[in-house]
Order: C-alpha cells, then sequence, then structure tokens
C-alpha cells in the first residue's frame, strides 16, 4: 500500500487542510509552507478547496466534540489512498486541552492518522519535514527514548 | 470627563435603594452590585443617559459561598477611561433573569453563552437557541458549575441539534458550512438569497469551543494559564496572555518592571505588524489578487523570525508570566530589530503606493459591505471594523496598558464604511505600529524584567483588563481566588461582537462579495470560540465553497 | 490603474528569488529557540517541579517501586513552552533546538527517565541521595 502510495505521490501531493478546533497557528503555519520563502508547491504538494480533490488530509487541532462527526464524515470523502497528517501538539496527543470536557484529544482517537508532526506550531520546516518523512525521502528523527539510572546491584557490578 | 465617583453617585441618586453596595475595587473600574428587578430599569437608564459601550457579561458559580449564580454586565467609558461592571447575584434555586438584548443588541451572544455554560435562564430574549455547546450535549448540563468536573465527557444526546432559521418566502438557501465538503474550518454560515442578493443569514458557530475558561478555573495555577491563554489565538495569542496578566496584577495589585511593560509592548506591535500584513494577504486572496498575498507574506516573514530570535518561537512567544516577561531584549538585539522594521516599512510603502491607485481594488472594495456608525454601535463592534466606519475606540489609548501611556501615536480611524475603510485603517495602523516599536526601542529604561510576586494571590479581588489586538479589543475579567488560581477568568475575543454584525452587513449584498465582506472583519473563529472560529483559511475555504455552487 | 499595476510588478520582480534552500541545507534555528527536550539523567534529583509546573501536564512522576521512580515526559502533548528548562533547579531539562520531530507512530515521542531515590524516613517521600556513595550509606547493602 505505502509502495503504490510513494510512487503516486512522490511528485503531486494534493493536501486539504482542516481545522478542527485548532488555535490557527498551525494553520497560518501550513499556509506560510506555501508563500514564497518556504514555497511548498515546488515540490508539487498544492493546496486544494475540496477533500474530493485530496490526497492528503492536514488535520490540526484538539478535535472538539462539535467538530468531531465532521471531521469523521470529512476523513470519508476523502477518496483512497490517502495520508492523514497529524500537525501540531493539539493534534497529535490533544495539546494543553486534551482532557477537557468539549475536546476529544487528539486526531487519532476520531480517524487513522499516518504522520505526526508536534509542534507548537510547528516551523514551516518541520512540515515540509514531515512531508519528507511521509514520502520516505529522509529518515525520521526522533525514537521512544528510555533512560535508566544504574541500580546497586549494577553499580556494584561495575565496581567487581 | 466623568469620573467614578460621579458614576456611583448618578446611579445612587436614581437607583439608591436597589444598589447593594458600589465601590471602586481598583482604581478607575466600578463593581456595582444591584438588584435583579432593577437590572433592566438601571441599564435602560445608563444606556439612554451616560450611553457606556457594552464589553460582555460574565456568569460566575457562587453556590457554594451564598448559594447564588453572579452575573456581571461590563461596560467601558471609552473617553473617560472607566471600566463599569453591574453585577446581579440570583438565586440558585430559580436561575432566572431578565435579558438586556432588547436594550443592548450587542448582548445578545454573550447572554446565551452564560446561560449555555452556567445554566441562567433568560427572560424575553429574541434568540434563545443554543450557541456553545455542541449539538449533542445534554440538556442540564452545565460544564462552568463548580460541581462539574473539568473532564466529564458527558454521554451523546443528538436530539438536542440546534435548528437554524427557516428561509424566507421565495429565497433560495446556500449553505456555506463546516462540513460542506469544500470548507475546513468549523463555522456554519446558512445564506438565504433571492437571486444574487442576499437576504438573510444564519450562524452556527462554536466549533472550537475547547472549555478554556473551565480548565483555567479548575485545573491550572495563575502561572499555567499564561500559556494557555497564549493558545486561545494563534494569531493574537500575546495578546490574550498580556490581556490575563494585566488583569491579575490589576486585580492583585502587582508592581510590574517598565522594562517589560516596554517589552510587552513590543512584542504586541511586532504581533499588530505581522498580523495586519497576514490580512492584507488573505483579504486580497478572497478577492483573486494573489500577487499580494504572495508579496504581503513575504514581508511579513522576517518579522516571524524576529520573533523567534527573541522568544524563541515564531508565534507562541511564552514571554508572558504573572509579574513581569521571561525573556528580555538585550541591547545587541536592537539594531538587528531596527532593521528588520525599516525594511518592512519600506516595503508597506511600496505596497501601500501600488494598492492606492489600483482600480480594480476599488471596484472590489468601496461600496461594499457597509457598516454604518449607528449599527456598529448598538452591536459594540470593535478594533478596525469600528475604526472603519469612524468610531474612534482603541483600548491603547481608552484604556492604557503596558506602556502605551507613554507612547505618542495615532489612533487611526476612516468614515468610510466600507471594505475599503478597514484596509486603510488596518495599513495605517501597520506603520503607526512600526513607529511605537522604534520608540519603545529608544526609550526603553534598564532594570528588572520581572517584578516581586507574592507569596498568595490574595482571593476574592477583580479586574478587567483591555488589550487592543489587532483585529479589536480583547478583554479578560478575572476574579481571584484560591488555591492559586483564579476563580473566575472571563475572556471575550475581538471577533466576538464583530462577528454579530454580520447578518447586517451582508444583507442586500451579492453573493460574490459575501466572502471578502466576513473576511473584511478579520474575524478569528478561534478566540472567538476560545475554547474559540474564522481564521483566515475559513474565508478562504468558503469563497471556494459559494463559488462552486454558484457554477452549478 | 495601470501605474499601480506596474508598480505591483516591480515589487515582485525587486524582490527576486527568495526560496529558502531548506530541504537541501539544514535550517538552523536561532539561539535561544525551544524545540524538542532532553534530560540529563545522571542531573535529575526527581523533584517533580516540572510537573508541577507543565500547563499541559505531560510530565507524569510514578513512584513504582521501592525507592524508584519513573518519570514520563509525554511529548506528544508538549507546547514547547520552556517552563520545565526553567525551574529545574539541578539544570537537568534543556530544550534543545531540535524541532524535525515528525514520526508515524506515537510512541517515538515518548520520554521515559527511571531514576532511584530514597526514602526519608520521616515523611516516606522520595528524595535524591547526592552521590551513589550516599546511596550506599543509607541503605547499605541493600541488595
Amino acid at each position: 500500500m505505502f509502495s503504490i502510495l510513494k510512487k503516486c505521490f512522490k511528485k503531486s501531493i494534493w493536501v486539504y487542510h482542516t481545522n478542527a478546533s485548532a488555535c490557527n497557528g498551525c494553520d497560518i503555519e501550513i499556509i506560510n509552507a506555501l508563500t514564497p520563502f518556504y514555497d511548498a508547491e515546488r515540490f508539487g504538494i498544492k493546496l486544494v478547496g475540496s477533500p474530493r480533490h485530496a490526497d492528503v488530509l492536514l488535520v490540526t487541532g484538539a478535535v472538539s466534540r462539535q467538530v468531531c462527526p465532521r471531521l469523521k464524515r470529512l476523513y470519508e470523502s476523502v477518496p483512497d489512498p490517502k495520508l492523514v497528517f497529524a500537525i501540531g501538539s493539539c493534534a497529535t496527543g490533544g495539546g494543553i486541552w486534551f482532557d477537557s470536557y468539549n475536546v476529544v484529544g487528539g486526531v487519532s482517537k476520531v480517524i487513522p492518522v499516518d504522520f505526526y508532526i508536534p509542534g507548537c506550531p510547528p516551523r514551516p520546516e518541520a512540515i515540509l519535514f514531515g512531508v519528507a518523512v511521509a514520502l520516505g525521502l529522509v529518515d525520521k528523527k526522533v525514537a521512544a527514548e528510555y533512560l535508566k539510572e544504574k541500580s546497586f546491584s549494577e553499580l556494584i557490578e561495575v565496581g567487581k | 470627563m466623568l469620573t467614578a465617583k460621579e458614576i456611583i453617585e448618578t446611579l445612587r441618586t436614581k437607583f439608591n435603594n436597589h444598589i447593594i453596595k458600589a465601590d471602586e475595587k481598583v482604581s478607575n473600574q466600578v463593581f456595582v452590585r444591584v438588584v435583579p428587578d432593577t437590572l433592566v430599569p438601571l441599564i435602560r437608564f445608563l444606556s439612554k443617559t451616560l450611553s457606556p459601550r457594552f464589553l460582555i457579561n460574565a456568569g460566575t458559580d457562587l453556590v457554594r459561598q451564598d448559594g447564588k449564580y453572579l452575573v456581571s454586565y461590563i461596560f467601558s467609558f471609552d473617553s473617560d477611561k472607566i471600566f463599569l461592571c453591574i453585577e446581579v447575584a440570583v438565586d440558585a434555586a430559580a436561575p432566572d433573569i431578565d435579558s438586556i438584548t432588547p436594550i443592548i443588541a450587542g448582548a445578545n451572544w454573550s447572554e446565551r453563552e452564560t446561560r449555555d455554560l452556567l445554566g441562567i435562564n433568560l427572560r424575553n430574549h429574541p434568540d434563545p437557541r443554543r450557541l456553545v455547546l455542541a449539538d449533542d450535549w445534554p440538556q442540564g448540563l452545565y460544564p462552568l458549575r463548580r460541581d462539574f468536573p473539568y473532564d466529564y465527557k458527558p454521554p451523546s444526546e443528538p436530539q438536542n441539534k440546534v435548528h437554524l432559521k427557516k428561509p424566507p418566502e421565495g429565497t433560495k438557501v446556500i449553505p456555506i458550512g463546516p462540513f460542506y465538503p469544500v470548507l475546513e474550518e468549523p463555522a456554519y454560515f446558512k445564506l438565504f438569497v433571492d437571486g444574487e442578493t442576499v437576504v438573510d443569514c444564519d450562524y452556527r458557530g462554536f466549533y472550537n469551543h475547547r472549555g478554556i475558561e473551565k480548565i483555567g478555573d479548575t485545573k491550572l495555577t495563575y502561572n499555567q494559564i499564561c500559556f494557555m491563554a497564549e493558545r486561545i489565538c494563534g494569531i493574537c495569542g500575546f495578546i490574550h496572555s498580556t490581556c490575563y496578566c494585566e488583569a491579575v496584577e490589576q486585580a492583585a495589585g502587582i508592581e510590574v518592571p517598565l522594562r517589560a511593560h516596554y517589552i510587552r509592548t513590543i512584542m504586541l506591535e511586532l504581533e499588530r505588524i505581522h498580523s495586519h500584513l497576514l490580512w492584507l494577504g488573505i483579504a486580497t486572496h478572497i478577492i483573486g489578487f494573489d500577487t499580494l498575498l504572495m508579496q504581503a507574506w513575504r514581508i511579513r516573514e522576517p518579522v516571524m523570525w524576529l520573533c523567534e530570535k527573541i522568544s524563541g518561537n515564531r508565534k507562541t512567544y511564552g514571554m508572558n508570566l504573572i509579574g513581569g516577561v521571561r525573556r528580555d531584549i538585550p541591547h545587541q538585539m536592537h539594531d538587528k530589530i531596527i532593521t528588520v522594521i525599516e525594511k518592512i516599512e519600506r516595503e508597506t510603502l511600496e505596497v501601500i503606493d501600488a494598492v492606492m491607485g489600483d482600480t480594480s481594488l476599488h471596484v472590489r472594495l468601496k461600496d461594499v459591505g457597509i457598516l454604518t456608525e449607528e449599527v456598529g454601535r448598538s452591536i459594540c463592534t470593535v478594533g478596525p471594523t469600528a475604526r472603519g466606519s469612524g468610531i474612534p475606540i482603541d483600548s491603547r489609548v481608552d484604556h492604557p496598558y503596558a506602556a502605551y501611556d507613554r507612547i505618542n501615536f495615532e489612533v487611526a480611524v476612516e468614515s468610510g464604511c466600507d471594505i475599503w475603510a478597514r484596509t486603510l485603517v488596518r495599513l495605517k495602523e501597520t506603520m503607526e505600529s512600526i513607529k511605537i516599536v522604534k520608540q519603545c526601542l529608544l526609550e526603553m529604561p534598564d532594570g528588572p524584567i520581572m517584578g516581586e510576586v507574592m507569596e498568595e494571590i490574595p482571593s476574592g479581588r477583580e479586574a478587567i483588563c483591555c488589550v487592543e489586538a489587532p483585529r479589536g479589543e480583547a478583554v479578560h475579567y478575572v476574579q481571584t481566588g484560591q488555591d492559586n488560581r483564579p476563580y473566575r477568568w472571563r475572556v471575550r475575543a475581538p471577533t466576538y461582537p464583530n462577528l454579530q454584525c454580520i447578518p447586517n452587513i451582508i444583507k442586500g449584498e451579492r453573493i460574490a462579495d459575501v466572502p471578502i465582506i466576513i473576511g473584511s472583519l478579520d474575524p478569528c473563529y478561534s478566540c472567538t470560540e476560545r475554547m474559540a472560529v474564522v481564521d483566515v483559511k475559513t474565508g478562504v475555504e468558503k469563497l471556494y465553497t459559494k463559488e462552486e455552487i454558484i457554477k452549478r | 490603474m495601470f501605474i499601480s499595476k506596474l508598480k505591483q510588478a516591480l515589487i515582485c520582480l525587486k524582490a527576486g528569488r527568495v526560496t529558502l534552500p531548506y530541504p537541501y541545507k539544514p535550517s538552523p534555528t536561532p539561539e535561544g529557540f525551544r524545540g524538542k527536550l532532553k534530560v540529563d539523567i545522571n542531573k535529575c534529583i526527581g523533584c517533580a517541579g516540572c510537573a508541577n509546573v507543565c500547563p499541559p501536564g505531560a510530565i507524569e512522576v510514578i513512584d513504582f517501586d521501592k525507592g524508584w521512580r519513573r518519570i514520563q515526559f509525554h511529548l506528544t502533548r508538549c507546547i514547547y513552552c520552556g517552563r520545565c528548562e526553567e525551574v529545574c533547579p539541578e539544570k537537568a531539562v534543556k530544550l534543545t533546538d531540535e524541532f524535525e520531530l515528525s514520526t508515524n507512530t506515537k510512541e517515538d515521542l515518548d520520554l521515559t527517565i527511571e531514576i532511584y531515590m530514597d526514602t526519608c524516613q520521616r515523611c516516606t517521600r522520595c528524595f535524591k541521595p547526592e552521590h551513589p556513595l550516599d546511596k550506599m550509606m543509607v541503605t547499605g547493602f541493600r541488595e
């Protein structure tokens, strides 16, 4: 599936941008990525006005209760194959209001998400990087970290 | 010039028996507690004689203290630099109150919000439908009440859906809405059209309600709220956090060092510059003039880099804390700021010069979207929307905050009442902002950037603060409480009153002009619904929707 | 009309080509940029000060075993405000300039540290001995 996607998408990704109760910060950075200094259009990325034309759904925001059913319908109206990007900390993990009464808390709780671009808001560079990761042009740079301090017995082992 | 004492006196002579208490808690902020029955006569008297501008109302749950809900109506005497807060305590057993919307049209939304969130029933309200809460929110559950846990997600009750108005006879309906295939941002307009002409419209917004006020009251601490306030809006975030901080500082009586005030002023004005350039780009994009979109955003980008250098992030500066700011602007940065600002000044002047004589812009923008001064005042519009209609209000002058009382600048007012006038106001303001930043850098005194903050902020204090955002004034009302967090924190974003005038200004216009009319208010939904709707993008997408429908 | 169109064309021409070479060349972040946070486990004393001030509540502290404290940083909802860095008494938390954080799984954004703490004899709360040797002095060779 992904290999087909990669082939089809490489030169022309049409994106549709959805604001699911975001603060506009991420939305403006998305448009910023299309303006002269970052010019995402040189990679064939184009913002389209209808989800039916889109290959990729860019979702920002923590998804409020009112938006939730509409987001599901929007997702269904994007033709397959499709990718979903969650942009910003709110879309990734719910942000500062992740457990509020009117917020679902992250896009992945409503629709399946393929890529996350955290940041509050992410720099336009980070958005371009996210797209590059999705296309398989570069490898992701983050990985889960687990650090553990050495316990006594381990310290003693080292001492021996 | 009225003084706070005179206002209290005037009210006392007329309504002496009905006033429970009246005092000036913070300088130039009058708090008057009245009997519920007197509310409507008092407000009618006020609006006839002293005619203050209505800002917002706020409901507070005081059931645990004295079994009552407190509803505060906040007014502003602009030229006298005074806030007036009329408070009414309603019995919790029968929370009914007379609506003031028949007297002040601008109170419509905020009264409905109090009803939705706190459960205070309105008598004689012209439009008592649900406003803020989601369509499937259960009846009789009020999130701002103290016994409602902030993270409780009630089961769905879809039968509570809000029904929009029925179209008038002989008209067609054009929905511009969130779930329409083309639209992405959560705001739903339903236009009723007769041929090409818009007859009426209805609105369902508040898709972005995130429950910010509730989280602020129950979960976060004073200093954490600064960061949440910043995320009310992604464009004018710093304005909200400044407004919140100033309100708490006034309530608690915290002295903020002068240097911190100057740094706040600089950041506020940088934000205004990038916001106005952003608006210029989006507005011209709406009318299909993409050259200017690209150029305006190109001019704007260095401001973003500058902010990133100063604060560590492009948008959410995270500079404010109660009592001061977190990062200094060192002397070696001044030159850098001046260079960037001067380049923007030069380029913006070129743009203004090129745009002024462009007749194709005049055709689209002049005499379109007329908001008369009278309507503007009755709906209490703010910011460039009001100033474009000849209403000279600007909270930088009317209610000085940060370092604005030490700074000379002109308030741009235009009397054209149309979109072109609003554009001119914004362009002029951009130039003024550049001047203000330069002046601040020159005059900024040395010293600490963080003031002395007491161990515990005393509870039971109240204060109101207005801060002029690029799209109008943001109002924050804070009641301090225990456990290191406010008892009540009410936010009013600038788009809140401005959006309410849309039915008035699009009446009689052609459909093709509707997007730019909505865009000309520079609406920002995320603020409005705080928890908050139009951003820039929405306007854009709406345009496509309509065009597509028209094509079919 | 014609003149203003010319002026507009001139603005575009004057600006020239401004696009940054970002994906091909790295884009440097300015000094003081707030990116992904990093923890120095040798400095952390487990005081949980960061967890107290974190606005989105992204830092979770769990005392899961006798003497062991786990601190989980849920970077999925981190808002990069830098308050943790500001309040850390030992300067163990630092915000780096890393901003290229995109990933396909949320788990990549988890950061967990586990540190050994002593239990105070009086209040039974965990505290951190200054040095491994102090650890032994307090607990003896327990294990």
